[in-house]
This record gives C-alpha cells, structure tokens and sequence, in this order.
C-alpha cells in the first residue's frame, strides 16, 4: 500500500520538501499500518501543499494552529497515527501549542521543517532563524538566537525529541518517532533554496547538529466518563405565602459569610412557599474578601425583569455590606433595614438593629437576620427557611443559626 | 393553591441549563479557558460532560474543538468577548471546515476587558462581520431560563444539519441569575445526530440537494476524507479561484440561508389592532414583556416580538416588522446593534432603538419610549 497519492510536487526545484515527503512515506510504509489509519494536519506556508501528496485522511488549518488542531483529532480518535506538519513559522507563532501538546504528552507526531525563513512571504526571519543568518531584512545578520524546539519540547514533556538534517535517507529515524507512543517531535533542517541558501554557512558553524532527546512517560489517554444530572431536585409547594405581589430583598455582607448560601435558602423557601423567585449575586473580583451582595425578588407572579430599582427590605450584617449598600439608602424611603447592632445607619425611618453576628456568629448572622425578618413579616413562613435547610449537608449548623436569633425577636 | 401543588419547580442558573441540555443533546466534549462570566459553564461542564479539556488559551480551544468536531465527536465551549475575540481566525476556519461546534457567548460590557461582572448586549454586530466575507452563520439568543434549555438543544441539532458552527448568546444576567423554572416547562431533549456519509465513495465537499455535504469524521476506514480551511474544491484540496473552488464557497452562504427556516425561532405576542411593535432578544427581553404588560394595562395596543434565531435574521422576522407603523428595538448597548442590522445606518423614522448600558434597562424605560411616540 502506497502512501503517496503522486510523485509530482509543488516545491520549487532543490527544496527539501521533496526529500521529506518521500522520507515520510517511506516511514509510514514501514510501520504495519494503512493510509486510511493516518491523519497528517497540515498548516500555512510551504508545508502547507503536503495534503495533496498522500493518500491519508488530511486536515489543513491555520499558521502555526496544526499542532492543537491534531492535538484535538488525536485526543478524539482511537488507534490512529496522527501527525502534524508544520514549517519554523508555523512553530513560532504555534509555539504555546506545541509545548502544550508536549506537556501533555499525546499520541501524535509534529513534524517541523525547518527552512529558517518564512519563505511564502518573502524571506523574513523566523523564530529558528540561526543568529547572523542573512534575510530580506536583516541584510547585516540576524541579531537574536533561535529557539531549539527539540530542548523545548523535550523540557515540556515529550516523550521524544529528535533534530536531523535533511540529507540522504532519514526515514528509519521518522519510523521510530511515529512508532512513538505520546509526544514526539522532529525538527528537520532544511534551508529555503529561494531564501535561505543565500544565509547559510555550514549548519555547523551556526551550531546546529542532530540532537535525540527520549524519556519514558505513558502517554495522555482521555477517560470518557459517566455523570448525572445537574437538574437537582424538584420543589413543590408545602406551605402557603402571605405575599400577594412582588418583594425585592437586598442581602449584604462580606465574603465567606454565608450570603450567597444563605440568599439561595431564601430562594428556596420561597419556592416551598409557592412564590416564583430569582436570586443573583455580586461580588468583587476578588471573591475571598469584601462585600457580598445578594439580591432576591419573590414574586406570586412570572418575574420577567430581574432587577432591582428600589429595594423593598435590605438585611444588613457587616461593615462592608453597609459599605455596599449605602447608595440604596434614601431618606424618606420605607425600606425596612435590618442591621446587625455594630453598624450605624442614621437618617432612615425604618430601621431594625439586632445582635445577629453575636448569637449566630459572622458566618451565620445573614441567616438568622432572614429568619428574624421572617417571623416579624407574612411574605413567607418562617417553617419554609428551616425546611430548605434540610437538604444541606450542613443542615444542623443551619438551623442553629436560625434558631439562635429567636430570643431577638422580642 | 392546587395548580401551585402539582407543579414541579426548579431553582436554577442559565448555566446549568445550558450544559445540561447540551449532554442530553449529544454534545460529547467540552473544551474551554475560564473567562467571566462564562464560568460557571466551564464548571457545570466539567462535572457534567463525558470529556472536558481545559485549554491554555482561547485559540486552542477553538482548535481542540476543530479537532474533536473533525473526528465526529461534538465540541462546546464558552466565552466572553475577550476570548471570542481570539476564536475569530479559528471560528472561520471551523466554518470552511464545516465543523458543527457550538459556542457559548455569555456577553459582558465592553469595550475591550469592559467590566467582567456587568451584563450586556453588545456583540452582535461582531458576529454579524465575523466571517470574513459576511458569510451568514447562525447566532441563536436566549430570553429566559426556560430557553437557556430548549435554545441549547436546538442550536446543537441546528449546527449538526447544516454542517457549521453556531453560537448561542447569552449575558451574565442569564447566565449566572438563579430563579424559578417550572420543570414541565423544559422540552424534551433528544440527542441530535450527524448526518454521516453511507456510500462507498465519498466526496468531503460535494454539492447535494440539501447544500449540505454529508459527514465523514477522521480516520474513516471506508474513504479518504479531506477537511480544507483554504478555498477549496469538492475533493477538499486547495483551490485559488477557480469555478469548483468558489462554487464550494459560494454554497457555504447558499446552505445556511437554505436551513434557517427551519431554525427560526421567536416568541409573538400580537394585540388585535396594534400599530406598536415592541422587538428585544437576550436579557432585555424580560425587561420588554413585563413592559408589554405595563401598556396593555394602560390601555395602549402594543405587540411584542422576542426574536430568538438573530443571525442570519429570518425573513420571518422582517415580515413581521414590516406591519407595523412604530417599532421599538430594546437591546442593553448604545448603538442599537440588532437595528442597525435590520435598517442599516440611515435606519428609519418609524424604527426607534432603546439601549443602554451598566445596568438592565427596566420595563418603565421601554414604556416610556413607546408612550412618547
């Protein structure tokens, strides 16, 4: 079984591309497999012709992407030799893909021929451009080092690394890097015969020699797994709200405090108590210190707008809450505030302060303060709170701190 | 009360929904880079999707997505337009690949990082340009946590029938609020499927009836198959510009205008009589029915449209417009994207945008535009 579709290629006469098709067919016919067993992904640039050469299953992608695009198809496919083909362009502006796929040592071969130059564009210099190496833009040499993709890709994880340059016949040394099992990568030195030839000394004198770098290591095998679903439980309705319209409730206190848990408890409860609900949070960037907000509208009705304009009861337990919350503060307005004792909200009319972070602690005063407000208003009963407590792993600490609030409804 | 007691309530986020109908769906792989507020996708998927890869950046993600969709095994991600900025390059190749792929795009306010937390509306017109070209591909929008499910799934089934990525845009208010859904309102997900090559011989771009070339993964022991980013022609191999290679890129735009009909999907309230047309999509739609509500109370005829399959926007959508006097377009950014769309620059005396931006905008906004005219 012949891996080349045709002799004819589309290289200008003396490139190395010739010699590194035929060299890669050559490999492949002597490992046991079919064309039909091999992807090759082939990118922009010169490298990027190579499709039409074989007989395998191709891909052909973006500059410098083939690396991640194999990298997918061999993470999604079984049994199959997944190769891909890039130029030192290509492994430039790919480079993070490449030490990715190294990294996680898949089962795939990356091909890099590396002509020093992008030559498609006219000669300019690459990131494995040798240091004085002459382009169409550095007539005077080039200034700065190459990368060794092979050291790289080695140090990143893969299984096996391996330089060559491109003379006579190469193709037992490719068979033993697709017979690889994970990551192996080749860089093949060929300079550009339109560009490159112009800029070389000999390879040696720029320092570039083979290099064989291996290690042991299993490669990556992705585990498909079983899962249940997400829909959690359902709610019905057992108990009977007061609420006949639509109530906007404000939680604020800091991080870690237990608002969002405890804003989701409120929620909750509403359900139980036959009230369509929304609940939503805010919080800075920074999610382990400052404010936490929470906001939640209970509603007889389909709640269709989710926002808040003015909120109807805010429950407010610690300094940075109020920090938070103070621009919601109007004189004049109705707005029922429940504040812990330690913060000092002066100029509203309705203002409730209770001892919360003293009996519950700080972890559970916003919950005792919803349950406070509960016991005090008809919106929902109280029996709701304590009831969506029970599915918590946590539920005794819960009930505590609903509980601990009791003596401050007097 | 008896209604209330049959009933079967969810608490739920958008994100939830969304990964969830994705797996019933048949979506099989999830890759994705953390980006707010599409977080919590990337974690429900993680713990919901039979694989999950998290990627080191956003272009790889698209490409591991290319890769898995190539081998026939459906990809998800999701994002935020700082990222999505980075898939364009990768997005078009998956449309000239022909890769089914579904992308979440959870929009936050811009310009540029913008504000992480604060919901918006502002990338549509991003994704009208987005293939090069103006190619159409579809952009399907969720309005409530009840389509966040149904959306999902039918936005899957619409990528693998027309052999394309879709995106399905969403916000932060959406995509991270909890609320009530009521379970008998979630449709029943079945797993969507590839229409797979049957013949012997195969030919990865050839131009069928449908417009759709039947799919072959990667590794096929029957036939060679071919995937081409580059024009190309039928047999996949790269093509300048000859008649077979630009007849193949011509069919990419015939075959989604072909399709999209079939994946139209609005929500119309119509009033007896009513020369208003209220039209929003995404987050504001909340903000526009209680709105509806508010003038019909008032005593002012108005009807209301929430237009769900946005790109390529379907001349049902358009129709629909086209009987009113007065249209209203309520969508959370500055510049009336979707109108701009639909009327272009010059717009129309009759056609009025309501937007803004930092916050929803509310039901009063819109029925104080609608009052005034």
């Amino acid at each position: 079984m012949t891996f080349l579709a045709s002799m004819k290629q589309p290289y200008c006469p003396g490139c190395g591309y010739h010699l590194v098709t035929s060299q890669i067919a050559k490999a492949l016919e002597k490992l046991n497999i079919k064309p039909l067993d091999v992807v090759i992904s082939s990118d922009i640039g010169c490298g990027g012709l190579i499709d039409a050469s074989f007989n395998v299953h191709t891909i052909h992608g973006l500059h410098g992407r083939s690396v991640a695009l194999a990298m997918g198809a061999a993470l999604g496919l079984e049994d199959k030799k997944v190769i891909a083909f890039q130029g030192d362009g290509g492994a430039t502006i790919g480079l993070q893909h490449l030490l990715e796929a190294a990294r996680w040592n898949v089962d795939m071969t990356l091909i890099i021929v590396n002509n020093m130059i992008y030559g498609m564009t006219g000669g300019q210099p690459s990131g494995l451009t040798p240091f004085g190496f002459t382009t169409v833009i550095t007539p005077q040499g080039h200034q700065q080092h190459p990368y060794d993709l092979v050291k790289l890709a080695y140090d990143a994880g893969a299984t096996y690394a391996l330089r060559i340059l491109a003379k006579g016949d190469f193709s037992e040394k490719l068979a033993g890097a697709f017979a690889v099992k994970g990551f192996s990568i080749v860089e093949i030195v060929s300079p550009c015969p339109s560009y490159g030839v112009k800029g070389v000394k000999e390879l040696s004198e720029m320092g570039i020699a083979d290099l064989e770098l291996k290690r042991e290591r299993e490669p990556m095998k992705p585990v498909v797994r079983e899962s249940k679903s997400l829909i959690r439980s359902e709610l019905k309705t057992l108990y009977e709200a007061g609420l006949k319209d639509r109530i906007a409730v404000v939680l604020a206190g800091s991080a870690g405090e237990g608002v969002q848990s405890a804003a989701e408890l409120l929620a909750e409860a509403a359900i139980l108590s036959g009230l369509k609900t929304t609940k939503k949070g805010d919080y800075p960037i920074t999610v382990g210190t400052g404010f936490s907000l929470a906001e939640v509208i209970l509603s007889e009705k389909r709640i269709d707008y989710t926002g808040i304009q003015k909120p109807d009861v805010i429950i407010v337990t610690s300094d940075d809450g109020l920090a938070r919350i103070r621009s919601l503060l109007k004189p004049g307005d109705s707005t029922l505030i429940i504040a812990d004792s330690s913060l000092s909200i002066e100029g509203m009319e309705n203002v409730v302060h209770r001892d919360f972070r003293g009996v519950a602690g700080k972890k559970g005063a916003c919950l005792a303060a919803i349950g406070f407000w509960l016991r005090r208003s008809s919106v929902i009963p109280e029996a709701a709170l304590r009831e969506a407590t029970k599915k918590s792993k946590h539920a005794e600490s819960l009930l505590n701190s609903i509980q601990s609030a009791e003596g401050l409804d007097a | 009360m008896n209604d209330k007691l049959s009933e079967r309530v969810l608490l739920v986020d958008g994100s939830r929904l969304i990964i969830e109908s994705a797996v019933c769906a048949g979506a099989e792989v999830f890759v994705g880079y953390p980006i707010t507020p599409a977080n919590l996708l990337y974690l429900y998927s993680s713990r919901r999707f039979p694989m999950m890869f998290p990627a080191p950046d956003e272009i790889s993600t698209l490409q591991w997505m290319c890769g898995f969709s190539a081998a026939g095994k459906y990809p998800m991600t999701a994002t935020s337009f700082p990222g999505f900025a980075l898939m364009l390059e990768s997005l078009n190749m998956a449309y000239m690949m022909e890769l089914p792929m579904l992308i979440v795009l959870a929009q936050r306010l811009g310009p540029s990082t913008g504000s992480a937390t604060t919901g918006a509306e502002g990338d549509l017109m991003l994704l009208r340009g987005a293939i090069s070209g103006g190619y159409p591909f579809p952009v399907f929008s969720v309005s409530s946590p009840v389509d966040c499910w149904n959306l999902t799934a039918k936005a899957i089934s619409a990528s693998l029938k027309m052999r394309t990525p879709v995106v399905l845009l969403t916000s932060k208010e959406l995509a991270m609020t909890m609320s009530t859904v009521s379970a008998d309102d979630l449709e029943n997900v079945e797993r969507a499927q590839w229409e797979l090559s049957s013949g012997e011989r195969y030919l990865p771009y050839q131009r069928t009836d449908s417009l759709v070339p039947p799919f072959a993964p990667l590794g096929d022991g029957r036939f060679q198959v071919r995937f081409n980013a580059s024009t190309h022609d039928e047999m996949g191999l790269i093509r300048k510009t000859d008649a077979a290679a630009l007849s193949n890129t011509t069919r990419l735009k015939e075959k989604v205008e072909k399709w999209i009909s079939d994946y139209t999907f609005y929500e119309l309230d119509e009033e007896a009589g009513a020369r208003k047309l209220i039209v929003s999509y995404g987050i504001t739609s909340g903000s526009a029915r209680e709105a509806l509500g508010i003038l019909r109370k008032s005593g002012e005829k108005a009807s209301l449209l929430i237009v769900k399959t946005l790109l390529p926007v379907p001349p049902a959508v358009i129709e629909i417009m086209s009987r009113y006097d007065r249209v209203f377009i309520a969508e959370e950014n500055l510049t009336g994207l979707l109108c701009e769309i639909i009327y272009g620059v010059s717009g129309r005396p009759s056609v009025k945008s309501i937007g803004k931006i930092g916050t929803m905008i509310t039901p009063r906004e819109i029925v104080d535009r609608v009052m005034e005219s």
